[in-house]
């Protein structure tokens, strides 16, 4: 008898139940769906930069759809950074990342007026356990910095910047010019991540601070390497001179630029060759030597193995 | 006793009376030497450990070795001697010969580098007591080449590297031609066979030559083949070669420079070095004559 009740009950329930079930699942997809669209005004209505990141974070690994309530037109993911910063650029004034959107369907793509539209960007979220996203120009597949927006951190990859900028563009007759008004966009955003939210920013090559040691990829650089710098340096009237730094050279590009090739190791018996770049107003970084001093880039380029600038190990491997 | 020794005595009070003189003397120019370095009268220091050479070069004096007769007393503290005078005679130093650098490698000892450019060479030693330079000869000759070769304009290894350019220019050739070879290869294998097919009674000497000239000329190319598989590392040798070689070229050529911008020409530094010693006495002559004017 008890055990009757109970399965009268159960069945009962079981159709209320269902019905309940499906009611409340229905009423959590749309709460779900309007707490996106809440996100979405922020996303792209609001100017206060917190609120923004806040927004940003939260789609950043939104998941739109449940089980009672899947919606047909969705951005993805990775969309939402691409949003978050071009509204961050657009907030400081640099309106020179633009979005553009594919034609027949929702996902969106940064292009750069001072860059032929075959070359489009946009983020790559990283599917394992660290999170974040890398910022991927498509056609060559190169990852220019990786984002993480709750541990508040920006790696920039010179290996990236140096395929990219250098032996994709400049090499094949884009205009450096057109290359620094990218560049320019892609450092502001550093700094605005840093001045308003406090993320740690590895600038990397793109480092204008006079402090900045351009850490190489040989700890043990080959002098020969220098030699070469040396003798190549000579030939265009340019002097390669003994460091002050102790054990390395130094170079003078223009009055008051110079640059250092120096082991900057602190314990004796180790190595750790670092390149500097030093001048007065601090606007220069090495990329920028890169991009105008073309004894000097040949010099890099020639010697990548040994002389490329390490990036922050740990996301770019 | 006593008076037997009393000639002795008198003798012995001459003897000593010369000693005590000798003693004041020896005194009076150890005083006098460091006297002259509290007062800095570097001109006074140079004349008191060599006054021999100070007074021919200088005064055009007979050499006299007496005038030396004290120096004994002070050459253990030469370095420390030496190393008092170099500060002045570095600065001067400076001032004349801009491009060379001293490290002061132990009390009174100074290496001279040349040049203030990466691995600037160790070109010798500066003798401060002597006032001159004592150049690396193997450097100096280098440099004294430099300067001979310069007339053709020619750089110091501009032949050595010519040599080895094209010796990589022919193991590129050798690289470039093994298709060609291969091809030859498989001929004269083909040849080889239809030899060992060819059996003449009459022509056998022919036959067996021919074979050897088929065999001669296919040992011929494996050498040119194992060349060639050699030939990247010889040649990566080969760069290495040519950069140290342009790397010692470019240093003479800033040392030529350098040379040329402060004294026209390799004779008139080579001059200069030579008069080092009467010209900065003369200059410390001079200082110590104005500063009397002065005074």
């Amino acid at each position: 008898m008890a055990n009757n009740e109970q399965e009268l009950d159960a069945a009962t329930l079981s159709t209320h139940g269902k019905l309940a079930m499906f009611n409340t699942g229905l009423k959590n997809g749309l709460a779900n769906g309007e707490k996106f669209t809440a996100l979405m005004d922020q996303l792209i209505d609001t100017t206060d930069g917190e609120v923004l990141l806040a927004a940003a974070q939260r789609l950043a690994d939104f998941k739109l759809d449940t089980a009672y309530v899947t919606f047909p037109h969705q951005y993805n993911n990775a969309d939402y950074y691409l949003i978050f910063m071009s509204r961050l650029l657009g907030m400081h004034n640099d309106e020179q990342a633009a979005l553009n959107s594919q034609r027949h369907s929702e996902s969106l793509y940064h292009v750069y007026e001072a860059l032929s539209v075959d070359y489009t960007f946009l983020y790559q979220v990283v599917d394992n356990g660290n999170g974040g996203a890398y910022y991927r120009e498509q056609t060559t597949g190169e990852n220019l910095f990786y984002i993480h927006l709750e541990r508040r951190l920006l790696r920039f990859n010179s290996e990236a910047f140096t395929n990219l900028f250098i032996n994709q563009l400049l090499l094949k007759g884009t205009d450096a010019a057109d290359i620094n008004t990218v560049i320019a966009t892609l450092i502001k955003f550093g700094h605005c991540l840093r001045d308003d939210f406090g993320f740690n920013v590895d600038f990397n090559i793109l480092d204008v601070v006079n402090a900045a040691k351009y850490e190489l990829r040989s700890a043990n650089l080959d002098r020969a390497i220098v030699d070469k710098l040396f003798v190549t340096a000579a030939a265009n009237d340019h002097m390669l001179q003994n460091s002050k730094q102790g054990q390395g050279a130094q170079i003078e590009l223009r009055q008051g630029l110079t640059v250092d090739v120096y082991d900057a190791a602190e314990k004796s018996g180790s190595h750790k060759w670092v390149i500097t770049v030093h001048d007065p107003e601090q606007a220069v970084s090495w990329f920028d030597v890169l991009l105008h001093f073309n004894f000097m880039r040949d010099w890099y380029l020639d010697n990548i193995d040994s002389l490329e600038i390490k990036a922050d190990p740990l996301v770019f491997a | 006793m006593e008076k037997e020794n009393q000639p002795d005595l008198e003798k012995q009070d001459q003897t000593t009376h010369a000693l005590t003189e000798q003693l004041q003397q020896k005194l009076d120019y150890v005083t006098t030497v460091r006297q002259a370095i509290t007062a800095g009268d570097d001109r006074l220091i140079y004349e008191l450990i060599d006054g021999d050479h100070y007074h021919q070069a200088l005064l055009n004096e007979e050499p006299d070795s007496t005038r030396n007769a004290q120096v004994a007393l002070i050459t253990d503290v030469y370095p420390a001697i030496s190393h008092y005078l170099s500060t002045k005679l570095i600065d001067y130093l400076a001032h004349e010969y801009p491009f060379f650098y001293y490290e002061e490698t132990q009390i009174g000892e100074f290496q001279i580098y040349f040049g203030n450019w990466w691995d600037r060479r160790l070109f010798g030693k500066l003798n401060v007591l002597k006032v001159a330079f004592e150049f690396s000869s193997e450097e100096y000759n280098k440099l004294q080449q430099t300067f001979e070769l310069a007339a053709n304009h020619e750089r110091f290894n501009t032949a050595q590297i010519q040599k080895i350019s094209a010796g990589s220019d022919q193991l590129q050739k050798l690289i470039d031609a093994q298709s060609d070879r291969d091809e030859q290869k498989e001929e004269l294998r083909k040849q080889l066979k239809e030899n060992g097919q060819r059996n003449s009674l009459f022509d056998s000497g022919r036959i067996k030559e021919e074979r050897q000239q088929i065999i001669d000329q296919l040992s011929k190319l494996a050498d040119e083949d194992e060349q060639a598989n050699n030939a990247h590392a010889t040649m990566k040798d080969n760069e290495a070669k040519i950069l140290t070689l342009s790397k010692e070229d470019t240093i003479l050529a800033y040392e030529k420079q350098a040379i040329e911008n402060a004294f026209k020409s390799f004779e008139n530094f080579n001059e200069r070095n030579r008069s080092l010693y009467v010209d900065y006495l003369t200059t410390l002559i001079g200082k110590a004559q104005v500063a009397a004017d002065g005074e």
